[in-house]
């Protein structure tokens, strides 16, 4: 029982680690339509960032959050200059479904094997930011990890005000739902798709950090979240947000649950039959509205 | 006010317009007839920067527009309202009409304007925290009339704003127009097929056909038959 209950907790926080790295991909999605095949080693590139400020820390603490401050803000100017230089231009040509994902898929190709030239190929982590245990009876849970979802909480809930407040929120909430509708009230929809990939790639690198403090990283392991980040928003449903944070929340237990009965090498088959099956019964997802 | 001159607009390789003319002054209704699919919504997308025109210029109050993106035209005081509607679904009917007062300009008179809305269509307030995509076609109709007043707008392009509504809709919609141009003096340019509903809000009439102006009359007097031919 206990190390059942100790799983459901480890599962929703890394459910909600896989919310927070869920959330960029999603973004981008519902308000640009651009599918994003470079998310993982954008969330990759975070975390080294902030790496750089630790490396020779034992505790995180302070150094990691001029770290996280520092790559948000590096990220965001990267997001904008992409879509300015790049995703822009190319969206207004045919077929530019197909050319984006490219476009992204390359520029994580390249990203990653810059992160290679640098750091080399070893594993590395962010140590965590404060030690010690809490303690329920016979539950045990890391401060580091109750700090993770605390921090995670505060963001979406951030975001979430950011989107339904801010005029330039409900500018991108506006695009998302009709474009034409956007324009006509005088939208300039080529700032907000700039903001959007400035944003998706702040919380992008946010969650990377976030994820590199709970697990380890190296060179190509932003394949594998972007993985987990495809089947959390295509679960969710394309483009929700709420249905991605729900997503992510029951993947994270699951996750847990199998490591727990039938072992970690289960995790990745349990999680595509679940999302076959999501795809075969609700192919919009589990919240999603739009096809 | 506004003076569309000599404009060509194509859809890839299809020619839409072709020379069209047109001038509205301050103050005017002016309706645009003509058949289905010969360019009426098209001048107006490409008046509100929506399209673009391959040749010709657009001026308002003496600024060449013809290259200006559709924000920097909202902001200069044209509104569209689109026939399709275009609105925000998962918003409600006051997100929706907020959203209309964009612009910086229009956010100063935004609490005015919304009274206004609410005053001609007292059912939107009643309806005001339900998303538009449940309303009915007549209820967002209303909802896209409001939002492009909400943006402070000194003329209105209106697209066949009596489309798919019944005829007792159809009358608080043309009602509507007709007090937004009497009370708000706003220049009203509209595109619409019910000929006697526009004739009796209009002042003055273009035709266009194939893309092209065919006649030009004053409303007063013209004769309904001339212009139900001219479809055929």
């Amino acid at each position: 029982m206990e190390s059942f209950i100790s799983a459901i907790v480890s599962g929703l926080i890394s459910g909600s680690l896989y919310a927070a790295m869920a959330l960029g991909l999603t973004i981008i999605y519902g308000i640009s339509r651009v599918f994003n095949f470079g998310h993982g080693v954008v969330a990759l590139v975070g975390a080294y960032i902030a790496w750089l400020f630790v490396q020779n820390a034992t505790l995180a603490g302070a150094p990691l959050l001029m770290g996280i401050l520092v790559t948000m803000v590096v990220m965001f100017i990267f997001g904008y200059l992409i879509y300015l230089l790049a995703i822009g231009p190319l969206m207004k040509k045919p077929n530019w479904e197909i050319s984006t994902v490219l476009f992204m898929l390359g520029l994580g190709i390249m990203l990653e094997n810059i992160i290679l030239q640098i750091y080399g190929p070893r594993v590395k982590s962010i140590p965590v930011f404060i030690s010690g245990n809490l303690r329920f009876s016979n539950i045990q849970i890391n401060w580091h990890d109750l700090a993770i979802l605390v921090i995670v909480i505060a963001a979406i809930l951030l975001l979430n005000y950011f989107f339904k407040v801010t005029r330039t929120g409900q500018a991108m909430r506006a695009v998302a739902q009709s474009i034409p509708g956007a324009k006509v009230v005088g939208i300039d929809i080529e700032k907000i798709f700039g903001l959007t990939f400035g944003l998706a790639f702040m919380v992008t690198a946010f969650s990377g950090v976030m994820l590199a403090t709970k697990f380890f990283m190296n060179p190509n392991i932003g394949w594998d979240w972007m993985v987990k980040g495809f089947v959390i928003v295509c679960f969710g449903g394309l483009g929700s947000t709420s249905g991605a944070i729900f997503a992510a929340l029951i993947l994270g237990i699951v996750e847990a649950l199998t490591t727990l009965y039938f072992g970690p090498s289960w995790v990745w088959p349990i999680w595509f039959i679940i999302f076959i099956v999501v795809l075969l019964v609700r192919p919009q997802g589990i919240l999603g509205g739009r096809s | 006010m506004l003076e569309v001159s000599r404009v060509h607009t194509y859809y890839a390789d299809l020619h839409v317009l072709e020379e069209v003319s047109l001038k509205v002054s301050e103050g005017e209704v002016v309706a645009l007839f003509g058949p289905n699919g010969h360019g009426k919504s098209t001048l107006l997308k490409t008046i509100c920067g929506l399209h673009s025109a391959a040749r010709g210029t657009i001026s308002f109050r003496g600024t060449d527009i013809t290259k200006s993106p559709a924000h920097k035209i909202v902001e200069m005081g044209i509104a569209y309202i689109p026939e399709e509607r275009h609105l925000f679904p998962e918003m409600t009917v006051y997100e929706n009409l907020m959203m209309g007062a964009y612009n910086q300009r229009a956010r100063k008179t935004q609490k005015k304007n919304l009274e206004f809305i609410y005053d001609i269509f007292p059912r939107l307030k009643e309806r005001k925290n339900q998303p538009t995509s449940t309303l009915s076609g007549g209820e967002s109709r209303m909802v896209a009339v409001g939002r492009g007043l909400m943006s402070e707008p000194s003329m209105l392009l209106v697209d066949e704003p009596s489309i798919g509504l019944s005829p007792s809709m159809r009358g608080v919609v043309f009602n509507s127009l007709e007090k937004i141009n009497r009370e708000k003096k706003i220049t009203i340019l509209i595109v619409e097929q019910e000929i006697r509903d526009a004739l009796k809000l209009a002042g003055r009439i273009y035709m266009i056909k194939k893309g092209q102006i065919l006649f030009e009359r004053s409303a007063d007097g013209v004769d309904v038959k001339e212009i139900e031919k001219a479809y055929f």
